[in-house]
């Protein structure tokens, strides 16, 4: 569930993670989305390694030959899905391919 | 000192619109009491297995409201551990009797999920997950799909091969009066049934189900007594991104382990194993995890009918129809993995009986694996 102050709480992490690059370890495509991203659907999650850590995080502006190991992506922000009953619109963090 | 299970029952699993929770948990303690020689007043605690009822259904305190139910007054809690509730209730109630306090106890294991839109109980399962992974839109089909793209790639594990575990597990439930599904499967039918999460298709998830399933443990000896050899548990990271491996559950391995050396058997001691097969590929690492098989080998012994009735030599793998075949109600299932391996032990499998089963095995996963339980049973 999305509230303002869960979202102010989270902008530390976000500007901290932006810009950030990384490879693709695995993957999948979401056919079947869960509530909030059906306009976004199909779209790819992956693995992204950091060197550091990892993180898994949807793939945007892609094509099918970005799903490949070692594929490198960068961090940046973009709306996540659907604005809630609340009218909060969610922003955070997805990975497109550099 | 043993710790026995002296009744073991199920209610049927599948889309079950005219039946409560309420008559759910009733019809499968009944039966477990009835199957144990004992009845309610006797019993001394209640440990609930469920995960969903408190965000789809808005009934939380489900000691109480099943305890209220089935007439037991006595210590009641539920026990939530995503879809190893089941397994991590009965962990806890074998705990509670060999600790002395309590003599006799009931785990029931319960879920209702077909009376809420599929989206809803999707984004409810995710609560399983990590916070990253709703927010990357994730679903459970598309963990396990992560999953199986990192062991296609390792091991050159096939579709067909991923297949090949649904069309084993429907024909298990066929033979399975209380299964979700008696229809039998083939390959294609499989690898052509609609695209969830690539590479996973429909034919490869479990369904989304309602059951109850109830077990009574107790520390008195009795001839139908089944013994409680292991009951085990181990954790891992809640996402997958910070895994060490995307070929292998850490969790189940680790449970696998402390649970072999505890009852003193080997996997090749096992006569018949419910393995957590939410999804294909997840049955392909259960075997390996919990050492049937070396890594990167189990795929292709599944295929070739290694672990099904009437092929398999000696060890039976899910021959209730697994949670594919015979259904998922989440906190049900571990539960119903334990009833299932007290019946193939018992010798009162029917249709789908492993030969001579002696030794069991339940193995109930939580999420994409941050938990796992694995129980050793013995006759």
């Amino acid at each position: 569930m999305n509230s303002p102050v869960k979202i102010w709480r989270n902008q530390k992490h976000i500007a901290h993670m932006l810009g950030r690059e990384g490879t693709i370890v695995s993957w999948t495509i979401i056919r079947l989305p869960p509530s909030g991203f059906s306009n976004l659907a199909p779209y790819p999650v992956v693995i992204v390694d950091l060197s550091d850590s990892r993180i898994t995080a949807q793939l945007v502006d892609w094509s099918e030959e970005d799903l490949t190991e070692g594929r490198r992506v960068k961090i940046v922000v973009r709306r996540i899905s659907e604005p809630t009953t609340e009218g909060i619109i969610p922003y955070g963090i997805k990975v497109k391919p550099i | 000192m043993h710790i026995y299970i002296s009744g073991a029952a199920t209610t049927k699993f599948g889309e079950l619109w005219g039946v409560s929770p309420r008559q759910l948990a009733g019809e499968a303690v009944s039966k477990a009491l009835k199957n144990a020689g004992t009845d309610s007043r006797r019993i001394e605690a209640l440990f609930v297995g469920n995960m969903l009822s408190g965000i789809l259904g808005g009934q939380e305190h489900l000691g109480a409201f099943f305890a209220e139910e089935l007439g037991i007054r006595a210590p009641a809690c539920k026990i939530e551990g995503a879809c190893a509730s089941g397994g991590l209730a009965l962990h806890n109630a074998v705990n509670s009797v060999l600790s002395g306090q309590y003599n006799t106890v009931v785990v029931l294991g319960v879920e209702k999920m077909t009376d809420h839109k599929p989206e809803d109980v999707a984004t409810a399962l995710m609560g399983a997950g990590s916070e990253e992974e709703r927010a990357a839109g994730a679903t459970f089909p598309g963990l396990y799909a992560i999953l199986a793209c990192a062991h296609m790639k390792a091991y050159g594990t096939t579709r067909e091969e991923l297949a090949a575990v649904a069309v084993k597990n429907h024909y298990h439930a066929s033979l399975n009066p209380n299964a979700q599904f008696h229809t039998r499967l083939t390959i294609d039918q499989v690898m052509k049934s609609s695209r969830i999460a690539d590479p996973l298709r429909l034919l490869d998830c479990s369904p989304i189900s309602d059951g109850a399933s109830a077990i009574v443990v107790t520390s008195k000896k009795s001839t139908r007594g089944i013994i409680v050899a292991a009951s085990c548990v181990a954790t891992d990271s809640l996402g997958l991104a910070r895994r060490k491996s995307l070929t292998e559950l850490a969790a189940t391995k680790e449970a696998g382990k402390k649970a072999y050396a505890i009852a003193g058997v080997a996997p090749r001691d096992i006569d018949a194993a419910e393995v957590h097969d939410c999804f294909t590929i997840a049955e392909i690492l259960a075997m390996e995890d919990l050492g049937f098989f070396p890594k990167g080998k189990a795929a292709g012994a599944i295929a070739a009918g290694e672990t099904s009735l009437g092929t398999s030599g000696r060890l039976i793998v899910n021959p209730s129809g697994g949670l594919k075949g015979c259904g998922h109600p989440v906190g049900a299932t571990g539960v119903k993995q334990v009833v299932e391996i007290v019946e193939q032990l018992r010798g009162r499998a029917g249709a789908r009986q492993a030969d001579h089963a002696k030794v069991g095995l339940a193995h109930n996963v939580g999420g994409s694996g941050a938990t796992a339980v694995v129980h050793i049973l013995k006759k």
